[in-house]
C-alpha cells in the first residue's frame, strides 16, 4: 500500500471523529469529492492484514450508524468487497479470521432488520391484482380473468412478506452465514441506483468468484484465489443476479454477463430452481436488446424508441381474444339439422379456398377488426357500406357453411 | 328554411366524416355545399384541400426515422386549394386556423420546415379551444403540435440572427437547452391532445352507435382510427427523447401520464408497449431508494439521471385547457415500490398479450405467431424477474400456466414452468412438465437431474429418479461435468431404496448397486472437491456397517467441506459405532457450535448424552431445544400462516382443528428418513404442504406441519430421557405433550407402550404396542418390545414371528436379534439361538446411538 493512499485513509478516519453533529450533512455530500479515497479504502479491504482495516471496518460501521442516507450509501458500496473478503477467508479456512469485517457486517444486519423504534423490521409487499382499479387501468377493461386458487386468494389486495422478521446475530456460523448475507445483499439492491461501477464490478467480480471456485470452470476464468468450493444457496444466488441484472443494463454489460453465465453455471450444478428461473429470465429477456458498454461514468444504457401503435398481428389470424369474441352457430345449425352431429370448428376461420377475396383481406392495414368487430356487433341489422363487416358476416356464414358441410 | 336546416345538417355530416376520417366522401358533400351558398367556397377549397392531403398520406404513409423528400406532383393541388381558402380571407377564425395549420402540414410534407414554422407562428396554437372543439380538430391540434415539433428538430437550433449577435458557448448553449425545451413542450402537448382526441372519438362514435343505432357509423369504423405518423411521433417522440438525454426522471414521468389515460381501442397496442418499457425501466434501472409513486413528485436529485445534464427540468412546465381523463375514483391501487409496479404494469400487458395469442397453427400465420410469441415471453421473462425477487413463485407458476397457450414445442416457456413449479414446491406437477422438457431438449443433464432431484426429495418416486438418473449417465461425453452428479443420482435412487426393500436379498443387491455408483460417482468427478460424493459414498458404507472404510471416506469429504453439517453428523455416529462415544459428543458439540439450531444433532447429541453424562445433562439439552424451537418459529414469516399471528399464539387456537384432523405420520425420529410404509401415511403431509406452501418464500419448503412435528419429536426425546431415568410421571406428561399434537403417531403411541413397561402393565403396553404396528406395521423397535412382551408371557411362537419380521424389515437391529435368540432358546433351539446372539453380537459391536440413516439423503 501506498503512503499517499495510507496518508488519505487516515486522514478520513481522522476527519469523522471531529465533525459535529451539524455538519454531518455537509461532510456526507462532500465525500463523492475525495476521489483518491474511494479507491483507497478498496485497498485497505483487499489486503486483509492492512493494520488500517480495523479502524476503517469501524468508521463504515460509524457511517451506516450515523442514519444518513449518504453515509449508509457510501458504506454499502464497500459490500460485495466486503462480502468476498469474509467469504474468502472463511473458506481457506484461514486462522487470520478477519474478525472486524465479520463485526461490520453483523452490524449493518442487525441495524437493518429492526426499525427506528427496535422492532423487528418485517419487509412486505403488495402484490397487485387486477380484479382491483388502479391507476393504471379498470378491472372491466381487462375482460375474464382466470378464477384460479391463487386469483382467489389474492382477491383484495394482499400484502406479502418476502422477508423478515430476522433474528438478532452475534456471530456468523455455518448455519446462519447466508440468511445474513442474502439479506445484506438485498440492502444494497435497495440502494443500487446510488452505486458507483466500481461497486457494480466488484459485485460482479464476487458473483463469478463465488460461484465457479473450486469447479471446472474456474480454469476457463484463469482465477487463481482459492481453490475450495463455497456454498451457496439458491436465495442468495437470486439477490446476486438482480444485482447482476441492474450492472448488465447500466453500463457493465462483459463483467455483468460473464458473472450472470457463471450464476446460471452454479445453479445448474446446484439444482437451484429459484436461481435458474430468474437467471434465464434475464439471460432470455436481454437476449435482443443491444446492450451499451459503459463509455463514461453515469450513462445509462436504457433507451427507448418510437414502436407503431398499431397491431402486429393480422386481423385474419386467429387469436384468444378471436376466438372468446366468436359467436358459434351451434344452436342454429343445430336447429336446422336437426341437432344431428357436432359442428367441425373451423379454428383457422378464414382458409384460402372458402374465401374469394381473402387476398383483399390481408391487405388492410392493421388493427384488432375481426376481433374486435365480432365481439361487438351485437346488433345485426348493421347493414352498412363498411365492407368491415360484410367480411365479418361472411366470415361467420363461412363457419356455417363448414357446419353444413 | 329548408335550405339552413340542410346546411346545418351537412355540416353534421362533414364535422363526423371529418372526424372519422372518411375522407372519400368529402368532395360529395363539399359539391352539395357550394350548392347552398357561394360564401361556402373557401370553406369547400379547405375541405378539398385537407382530404386531399390526408388521401394522400393515407396512400403515402411517411415512415418512422424516414424524412420527407421534397414537393411531389400529388400534393400541387392541395397547396393550389389551402392557398385559395386563405388568400381570400373570406373565413370564418376557426376555419382561418385550420387552413393555417393544414399549409404548416402540407409544408412539412414538402419538407420545408421553415416555411412550416412560419404558418404555425401565425396560428396562436396555445389559444386554440380544447374545449367544446369538435373531435376532427382536436386532432388537428395533436397533429400540429407534433409537426411543429419535428420542424424544430430539423431546423438547425440557433437562428441567424441570434448567432450574428451572440456567439459566446455558454449563451448558445443555453440556448439549446431552451430549444430542446420547447420542442419537447411540442411533443408533450401533442401527445397529451392526441389522447384527448382519441377518447373523444370512441366518446363519440359509441354514443352515436349505442343511443341511434345509426346504420350509417358502425362500429367497425372505430377500429379504422389509425393514429398515423404525425400522432404517433406526438405520443412517443418526448419520452423517447428524455431517455436519449440521459432523463429518466421525466421519461418515466411521461410514461406514467400517458398510461394514466383511460385506455380506448386505439391506444391499447400502446399501452401494451409503453406498460412493458416501463417495466423494464423500472426493473433494470430503478432500485427501492431511487424510486417514487406515481402519485407523487419526482425528486428533485435523481441518480436515475444523467449527472452531466444537470439543470434539465424535472417536470413539465405547460398547462392545458383539457387534460385527457385519468383513471380515478376511490381506492384506487397505487403502488409503493418498484417491483410492485413492474408487476401491475406487467400483468396489465400479460392480459393484452394473452389476447393477443395467435391460436392457429396454418403456415400463413407463421409470422403472426411468432409476433405474438416474442411480445408475450418478453412479458413472462420480465415477470419472473419481478416475482423471483420476490420470491412469489406459487403466483409466477400460475401466470406461466396462462403462456402455455404460446408453450408449443417452445422450450423456453415450458422449462421455465418447470422451474416456477418446482420452486413453488408443486413437485409432482413440475416433473410432469420436466418430461416434456427432456422430450425438447434431449441432450441437456440439468432437466432429468431436476427431476430426480424432486423424485429423491419430496416425492420419493424412486423408479421413476432411477430412469432420469440413468438419462444423465446415457448422454455421456456431452455431459461430462454433469455425469458425476448423474451417478450420484442414481446411487442415492438405490441407496433409498435399499432402505425400503423388506427382502433382504434385495435390500444388499441395492446397497451394493448404491456402493458401485457413489464409487464411480467419485472416480467421475473431475475435480477433487467435490465432497459429496465422498460423503455418501462414506454414508453408504456407514449403512453397511463397513465403519473403518466410511471413516475414510467421511473424513475425506470434511477435507473437502470442512463445515459440511451431514458430514460431521456422521463422522459423530461413526465414533459412536466404535463406541468412542465422548469423541463423538465432542464432534456434535463441535458441529452444534457452526449450526446452533440444527435439530438433528440435537437430537443426536440428547443420547450421547444421557449415554456419557448422564440423563439430567440431556434433559437440559431437550429444554435447549424446545426454546430454540420457540424462539425459531415465534418469529415465523406471518404470510406463512396467512394469518399473522406467531405460531405459538396459534398453538393453543389450533390444536382442537389439528386433533380433527386425519394426521400425517412425522418421520420417524429413529430411522430419520422416511420408510416405505409411512410415507403412505405421509402423503397427506405431502398433499397438505403442496397446497400451503403457497406463499412460502425462501428455500426451505417443508411443508406446514414441520414446526409442529419438530416440536412432538423434541418431547419424546424428553421422554425417553424420563424413561431411563425410571420417571414414569414426567414420561407421560411430554408423551401427552407429543400426543396433544400427533395423538395418533405410532412413536407416541409406541411410547406410550414403553412407559406402560416401566410401570409393569404389560397387558397395556402390549396394547399400546399393537395399535402403534397398526399404524406403522414395519416399526422396527415397536415389533421387538412387542416381541418381548410376548415373550414374557410365554407367547413364543407368536413372538418368535414378531421378531423374525422386524429382522427381515431391518436386519441391522442388533437388540431385535438378541430378542429373538432369546426366544428361540426359550423354545430349546439353542443352536439357532446361538446364531442369533452371535450376529447380535457382531452388529452391536458396529452399531451407532441412532441409525445412520437419520442423516437425509437429497441431491
Amino acid at each position: 500500500m501506498l503512503a499517499m493512499d495510507q496518508g488519505v485513509v487516515e486522514e478520513w478516519l481522522s476527519e469523522f471523529k471531529t465533525l459535529p453533529d451539524s455538519a454531518v450533512s455537509n461532510y456526507a455530500s462532500s465525500l463523492k469529492d475525495k476521489g483518491a479515497l474511494v479507491p483507497a479504502l478498496y485497498k485497505v479491504i483487499r489486503e486483509n492484514y492492512s493494520d488500517l482495516l480495523e479502524p476503517v471496518c469501524h468508521q463504515l460501521f460509524e457511517f451506516y450508524r450515523s442514519g444518513e442516507p449518504q453515509l449508509q450509501r457510501f458504506t454499502l458500496q464497500f459490500l460485495p468487497e466486503l462480502l468476498w473478503s469474509l467469504l474468502s477467508v472463511s473458506a481457506a479456512r484461514d486462522p487470520h479470521t478477519s474478525g472486524c469485517i465479520e463485526a461490520l457486517l453483523l452490524g449493518i444486519y442487525n441495524l437493518e432488520i429492526v426499525d427506528k423504534d427496535g422492532q423487528s423490521k418485517v419487509l412486505s409487499f403488495t402484490v397487485p391484482s387486477l380484479s382491483k382499479p388502479s391507476v393504471y387501468h379498470e378491472p372491466s377493461a381487462i375482460g375474464s380473468i382466470a378464477l384460479t386458487e391463487g386469483a382467489l386468494a389474492n382477491h383484495g389486495l394482499s400484502r406479502v412478506v418476502y422477508s423478515g422478521p430476522h433474528l438478532q446475530r452475534e456471530t456468523f456460523t455455518a448455519q446462519n452465514r447466508f440468511e445474513v448475507l442474502t439479506f445484506l445483499l438485498l440492502c444494497y439492491n435497495a440502494a443500487l441506483s446510488y452505486m458507483t461501477s466500481t461497486s457494480l464490478q466488484s459485485l460482479c467480480q464476487l458473483s463469478s468468484r463465488v460461484c465457479i471456485c473450486g469447479y471446472p470452470r474456474q480454469h476457463l476464468r484463469r482465477y487463481k484465489g482459492i481453490s475450495a468450493r463455497l456454498t451457496v444457496t439458491s436465495d442468495f444466488l437470486v439477490q446476486l443476479i438482480t444485482g447482476i441484472h441492474y450492472a448488465l443494463c447500466n453500463g457493465e454489460v462483459e463483467l455483468g454477463s460473464k458473472a450472470l453465465d457463471d450464476v446460471l453455471y452454479r445453479a445448474q450444478l446446484e439444482l437451484f430452481p429459484e436461481a435458474l428461473l430468474v437467471g434465464n429470465a434475464i439471460k432470455s429477456s436481454l437476449h435482443g436488446a443491444a446492450l451499451k458498454s459503459n463509455n463514461k461514468e453515469g450513462a445509462r444504457s436504457i433507451q427507448v424508441e418510437i414502436t407503431p401503435t398499431s397491431s402486429r398481428i393480422s386481423r385474419n389470424a386467429v387469436t384468444s381474444l378471436s376466438i372468446r369474441g366468436h359467436r358459434w352457430k351451434r344452436h342454429e345449425s343445430d336447429a336446422a339439422l336437426g341437432g344431428v352431429g357436432i359442428p367441425e370448428i373451423s379454428v383457422t376461420g378464414v382458409s384460402g379456398e372458402r374465401m374469394p377475396n381473402g387476398d383483399s383481406l390481408r391487405l388492410r392495414p392493421d388493427g384488432d377488426t375481426l376481433g374486435a368487430a365480432s365481439e361487438v356487433s351485437l346488433d345485426p341489422r348493421g347493414h352498412d357500406s363498411s365492407t368491415r363487416s360484410q367480411e365479418v358476416r361472411r366470415q361467420k356464414s363461412n363457419n356455417k357453411a363448414s357446419f353444413l358441410s | 328554411m329548408t335550405a339552413r336546416k340542410s346546411g346545418s345538417r351537412l355540416e353534421t355530416e362533414l364535422e363526423r366524416c371529418r372526424s372519422e376520417c372518411q375522407w372519400d366522401k368529402i368532395p360529395e358533400l363539399v359539391r352539395q355545399l357550394s350548392a347552398k351558398l357561394i360564401s361556402n367556397d373557401d370553406l369547400g377549397e379547405l375541405l378539398l384541400g385537407e382530404c386531399k392531403l390526408q388521401t394522400y398520406l393515407k396512400e403515402n404513409p411517411i415512415k418512422q426515422g424516414a424524412s420527407p423528400r421534397g414537393p411531389r406532383p400529388k400534393l400541387v393541388e392541395v397547396r393550389k386549394h389551402l392557398t385559395a381558402a386563405l388568400d381570400r380571407g373570406n373565413l370564418k377564425a376557426d376555419y382561418l386556423q385550420e387552413a393555417s395549420l393544414l399549409m404548416a402540414k402540407l409544408c412539412y410534407v414538402e419538407g420545408e420546415y421553415r416555411d412550416a414554422l412560419g404558418h404555425y407562428s401565425r396560428v396562436n396554437m396555445d389559444d386554440m379551444q380544447l374545449v367544446g372543439a369538435p373531435v376532427y380538430r382536436l386532432s388537428m391540434i395533436a397533429e400540429a403540435y407534433a409537426t411543429k415539433g419535428l420542424c424544430l428538430e430539423k431546423v438547425p437550433a440557433v437562428s441567424p440572427s441570434l448567432s450574428n449577435k451572440n456567439t459566446s458557448s455558454p449563451m448558445s448553449n443555453r440556448n439549446t437547452v431552451d430549444r430542446e425545451q420547447e420542442i419537447i413542450t411540442c411533443y408533450e402537448k401533442s401527445g397529451d391532445i392526441a389522447l384527448l382526441y382519441l377518447q373523444e372519438a370512441e366518446k363519440v362514435c359509441l354514443v352515436i352507435f349505442f343511443l341511434m343505432f345509426s346504420p350509417i357509423c358502425a362500429l367497425p369504423s372505430l377500429s379504422d382510427l389509425e393514429l398515423g405518423y404525425f400522432l404517433e411521433t406526438g405520443l412517443q417522440r418526448a419520452h423517447v427523447i428524455h431517455f436519449k438525454n440521459g432523463n429518466l426522471t421525466r421519461g418515466v414521468g411521461r410514461f406514467r401520464e400517458i398510461l394514466r389515460a383511460v385506455e380506448n381501442r386505439t391506444t391499447q397496442s400502446l399501452r401494451m408497449t409503453i406498460a412493458r418499457q416501463l417495466a423494464e425501466i423500472l426493473l433494470r434501472g430503478m432500485c427501492e431508494q431511487s424510486y417514487w409513486s406515481p402519485l407523487e413528485d419526482p425528486p428533485t436529485v435523481s441518480p436515475l439521471d444523467d449527472p452531466t445534464r444537470q439543470g434539465q427540468a424535472h417536470s413539465k412546465n405547460y398547462s392545458l385547457s383539457r387534460r385527457p381523463r385519468v383513471y380515478s375514483g376511490e381506492n384506487l391501487f397505487c403502488p409503493q415500490e418498484n417491483t410492485e409496479e413492474a408487476l401491475l404494469l406487467l400483468l396489465i400487458s400479460e392480459s393484452m398479450a394473452n389476447r393477443d395469442a395467435v391460436l392457429s397453427r396454418i403456415p400463413e400465420h407463421n409470422n403472426d405467431r411468432i409476433i405474438s410469441l416474442q411480445s408475450a415471453s418478453v412479458v413472462y421473462d420480465l415477470l419472473t424477474i419481478a416475482l423471483g425477487r420476490r420470491g412469489q413463485y406459487e403466483m409466477l407458476s400460475e401466470c406461466l400456466e396462462r403462456a402455455m397457450k404460446f408453450a408449443f414445442e417452445e422450450f423456453h416457456l415450458w422449462y421455465q414452468l418447470a422451474l416456477s413449479l418446482m420452486a413453488a414446491g408443486k413437485s409432482a406437477r413440475a416433473v410432469k412438465v420436466l418430461k416434456e422438457c427432456i422430450r425438447l431438449k434431449p441432450d441437456e443433464p440439468t432437466i432429468p437431474l431436476l427431476a430426480v432431484k424432486l423424485c429423491i426429495g419430496p416425492l420419493h418416486w424412486l423408479d421413476e429418479g432411477e430412469c432420469f438418473a440413468k438419462m444423465v449417465i446415457d448422454m455421456g461425453e456431452k455431459a461430462v461435468e454433469f455425469r458425476a452428479k448423474g451417478y450420484l443420482a442414481i446411487g442415492l435412487v438405490y441407496s433409498l431404496k435399499a432402505t425400503d426393500a423388506s427382502l433382504r436379498s434385495t435390500q444388499e443387491e441395492y446397497q451394493r448397486k448404491a456402493l458401485g455408483a457413489f464409487q464411480r460417482s467419485l472416480a467421475q468427478s473431475l475435480s477433487p472437491t467435490d465432497h459429496l460424493a465422498a460423503f455418501y459414498l462414506a454414508l453408504q458404507l456407514a449403512v453397511s456397517r463397513q465403519i473403518p472404510e466410511a471413516l475414510g471416506y467421511v473424513r475425506q469429504a470434511l477435507q473437502l467441506q470442512g463445515d459440511d453439517v451431514h458430514s460431521l453428523h456422521l463422522l459423530a455416529l461413526l465414533l459412536s459405532a466404535q463406541k468412542h462415544y465422548h469423541d463423538a459428543l465432542n464432534i456434535i458439540e463441535m458441529a452444534l457450535s457452526e449450526y446452533p439450531e440444527n435439530f438433528n444433532l440435537l437430537y443426536t447429541k440428547v443420547k450421547l448424552e444421557s449415554m456419557c453424562r448422564g440423563p439430567e445433562e440431556a434433559l437440559l439439552t431437550c429444554k435447549h431445544m424446545l426454546q430454540i424451537w420457540k424462539s425459531f418459529y415465534n418469529l415465523t414469516n406471518p404470510s406463512d400462516s396467512g394469518r399473522g399471528s406467531s405460531l405459538l399464539d396459534r398453538a393453543i387456537a389450533d390444536r382442537r382443528q389439528l386433533n380433527a384432523m386425519t394426521l400425517p405420520d412425522f418421520s420417524d425420529p429413529e430411522t430419520g428418513s422416511v420408510h416405505a410404509t409411512s410415507i403412505a401415511a405421509s402423503r397427506v403431509e405431502q398433499a397438505l404442504s403442496e397446497v400451503a406452501s403457497s406463499l412460502q418464500s425462501s428455500a426451505p419448503k417443508q411443508g406446514p406441519m414441520h414446526p409442529w412435528m419438530t416440536l412432538a419429536q423434541i418431547w419424546l426425546h424428553a421422554a425417553e430421557v424420563y424413561t431411563s431415568m425410571s420417571k414414569p410421571a414426567e414420561a407421560t406428561a411430554c408423551t401427552q405433550e407429543a400426543a396433544n399434537l400427533f395423538p395418533t403417531s405410532h412413536n407416541v403411541l409406541y411410547m406410550r407402550g414403553q412407559i406402560a413397561e416401566l410401570r409393569g402393565n404389560l397387558d397395556e403396553a402390549k396394547r399400546w404396542y399393537e395399535e402403534a404396528l397398526s399404524i406403522n406395521p414395519t416399526h422396527v423397535k415397536t415389533m421387538q418390545r412387542l416381541g418381548l412382551i410376548l415373550h414374557q408371557l410365554q407367547r413364543y411362537s407368536l413372538s418368535e414371528k414378531v421378531l423374525r419380521d422386524a429382522v427381515q424389515v431391518n436386519s441391522t437391529a442388533h437388540d431385535v436379534w438378541n430378542s429373538l435368540g432369546e426366544v428361540l432358546q426359550a423354545q430349546g433351539n439353542a443352536a439357532a439361538a446361538t446364531e442369533c446372539f452371535l450376529t447380535a453380537l457382531e452388529l452391536e459391536a458396529s452399531s451407532p446411538i441412532l441409525p445412520f440413516t437419520i442423516i437425509p439423503r437429497a441431491l
